[in-house]
């Protein structure tokens, strides 16, 4: 593709590896600023060194993810996996920078070397791209930013190494160099990683701050119960299923396998002003009938609410179209007892008794909340430090 | 076995030139700048979110906390009225044998207003309450009482305490008509108990019961919503009656 002796690989992998720097920098950046607990913009572009901003769902939903971070049972939000790549495209700037400096007199060892550690960004990145489409069903623009930075950087490396295999003249150098520079690949990728953890501010005062529900239990026959599989914690939830922070909390829940170790009491705490009299206007139309058809779902509360967050967008815009469109999208897939169950005033006096359970408790008009006994767990803490959390006040949880 | 080296590749020695060792050179210190580079980064994002973390945060934003319903009628005079009644006609009370409801004696003291100022209280709760009418000298609902009174129950939204307010009209004895009265409240506990089958009620439902001595609605209260709208109504059935209603009031 190149001819002998072209620098323009080196460039290429140069400004791949700038460009997986300033992504890395920036997704590093996002994850250590929200270490101080408050809500943060969030760098979300394709345009490296673009403004954080506050509208970034997709890049925050990769952020608060389970595969954003390793070790998050020991460091609250856990290492970000960023902070790798920061590392490893710091060494592939240097390289890179070396081998447009060196041009023909790099060893085509040391280009075959650059080839095959040059791919592993790449291969990082397919496996992460496959995550977010699979997994997150979307794709964060600073993530992509960085699998575009690699895949560069693995056709720069490629095409060097490639456009200098036949080339006997190049001079030739001991193998010995390779592990070292394994090592000092290592190292660079390591080293923010080890200083981030060694430097990020320990939560552990901060987690049980957050005050504690008056009651512990709705009473009557009012709860809606989601008792899993290895329930060994109860916990208390308060739940909007057409909100769309809840869908992700309790996505967490579910993917990381938390939710069965949950014996979880449901309040539904709709932020539609139909039924829910703290609120001037709605949040979420169409909330209140779905909470309904939630407390109506009995024995099938769980797959009647894992139902309305993966139908949430559509459930929304039924509920918008009015209530009409949304109770026939309810009764087309759960039939007409179902619809009967929803029309039912005792429906309506039950969801009225989960919202009065919220007043007489005087919680925060939010959702989602979620109660470890009767401790408040705090809203930066069901996100990002959900497992350190956990860690701290419910260890049996994560066993 | 050996292999030539070159002298321009990082680690390398020999005599291949100084352009190749420059290179090397360059790279490896591009390598520690960059990564020491980044280490302070990360360093100093860690350092600031530490520093937040210890301050308070000057414009938290604010969120709502979760309560029962406060609208524009629960006006103070009103909440004193509301107050002595929970306190004085059992709801704030608790335990076996606490005392429910109020008699006449214990309104006019309680409330310590005139009579045209306690109907005039619940002026705004005209929509969102109903007017149960019962026969003359009875104590019964009848269907249509219970439909309303279902309604009404029904439609609680963000209240706290349900009130009944139970009459007797203006003819008769004030002992007959005080004892007429408590029934008719009484009867409406019973059915709402019976509907609502929460064993909390006791704590949510007011009852006063009036005689002929106080209080006793004018004419005019027959337009409210009531069980017997097609009905002739005049002052003698309109007091016959138990006004009940949600009252949307923090206390």
């Amino acid at each position: 593709m190149f001819s002998r002796g072209s620098k323009a690989p080196a460039v290429i992998a140069l400004v791949a590896s700038v460009l997986g720097l300033i992504f890395a920098s920036n997704s590093t950046l996002d994850y250590a600023a929200h270490l101080d607990r408050r809500l943060h913009n969030v760098h979300c572009s394709f345009i490296p060194g673009a403004a954080a901003v506050p509208e970034a769902e997709a890049c925050r939903a990769a952020m608060y993810s389970p595969y954003s971070a390793l070790l998050k049972d020991q460091y609250w939000g856990g290492i970000p996996i960023s902070l790798f790549g920061l590392g490893a495209f710091c060494f592939f700037a240097a390289f890179s920078l070396y081998l447009l400096l060196a041009g023909e007199r790099a060893s085509r060892r040391t280009l075959a070397f650059f080839a095959v550690v040059g791919t592993t960004p790449l291969l990082v990145s397919l496996l992460m791209l496959t995550i977010s489409v699979t997994q997150l069903g979307q794709v964060c623009k600073t993530c992509a930013g960085i699998y575009i930075s690699s895949a560069l950087l693995a056709f720069g490396a490629i095409t060097a190494w490639l456009s200098a295999r036949t080339d006997s003249s190049r001079p030739a150098v001991s193998f010995a160099l390779v592990p070292a520079w394994l090592v000092a690949l290592g190292v660079t990728a390591l080293a923010p990683a080890v200083v981030y953890a060694a430097s990020a501010p320990d939560q552990r005062p901060y987690i049980t701050q957050c005050g504690e529900i008056k009651q512990a239990k709705i009473k009557g026959d009012n709860p809606v119960k989601i008792h899993g599989a290895r329930a060994v914690q109860p916990t208390m939830l308060f739940e909007d299923p057409l909100c769309p922070t809840c869908k992700a909390f309790h996505d967490r829940l579910v993917t990381e396998n938390i939710i069965e170790k949950l014996d979880i009491e449901l309040v539904l705490f709709p932020l539609d002003n139909d039924c829910n009299w703290m609120l001037d206007s709605a949040l979420h139309p169409g909330a209140c009938i779905v909470s309904k058809a939630v407390l109506c779902g009995e024995g099938n509360s769980r797959a009647v609410l894992e139902w309305a967050y993966d139908q949430q967008e559509y459930l929304t815009r039924a509920g918008k179209a009015g209530e009409n469109t949304l109770r026939s999208v309810i009764k087309q897939r759960w039939g007409e007892s179902m619809l009967r169950c929803v029309d039912d005033k005792k429906t309506d006096v039950r969801l009225n008794n989960h919202l009065h359970f919220a007043s007489e408790n005087n919680i925060p008009v939010s959702t989602p909340q979620m109660y470890l006994g009767k401790r408040r767990v705090c809203d930066e803490d069901t996100d990002l430090g959900l497992r350190f959390t956990l860690s701290q006040l419910a260890p049996e949880v994560l066993k | 076995m050996t292999q030539a080296v070159d002298p321009g590749v990082p680690g390398g020695s020999g005599a291949g030139g100084g352009a190749g060792a420059k290179a090397a050179i360059i790279g490896l210190a591009a390598g520690l700048l960059l990564t020491a580079g980044s280490a302070l980064a990360v360093r100093s994002w860690t350092s600031t979110a530490a520093e937040h973390l210890a301050e308070p945060e000057k414009e938290k934003p604010k969120v709502a906390i979760a309560d029962q319903a406060e609208v524009a009628y629960c006006t103070p005079q009103f909440k004193q009225v509301l107050e002595r009644v929970l306190h004085s006609c059992g709801l704030a009370a608790e335990g076996e044998g606490a005392r429910r409801g109020c008699k006449p004696a214990d309104v006019k003291t309680f409330a310590s207003i005139s009579d045209d100022d306690f109907n005039a209280l619940f002026t705004p709760l005209k929509d969102r309450g109903g007017v149960i009418m019962f026969d003359e000298g009875r104590d019964e609902l009848d269907d249509r009482a219970k439909k309303l009174l279902e309604e009404r129950w029904y439609a609680r939204k963000g209240a706290r305490y349900f009130f009944v307010v139970a009459r007797a009209s203006k003819t008769g004895s004030q002992s007959k008509n005080n004892a007429l009265s408590h029934r008719r409240a009484n009867s409406v506990m019973f059915f709402l108990k019976q509907l609502s089958n929460d064993p909390e009620i006791e704590q949510k439902v007011g009852l006063l019961w009036l005689g002929n001595e106080f209080a006793q609605l004018s004419k005019e209260y027959c337009s409210w919503p009531n069980s017997r709208a097609e009905e002739k109504c005049d002052e003698e059935p309109i007091n016959r009656s138990a006004f009940v209603s949600w009252v949307d009031c923090r206390l």
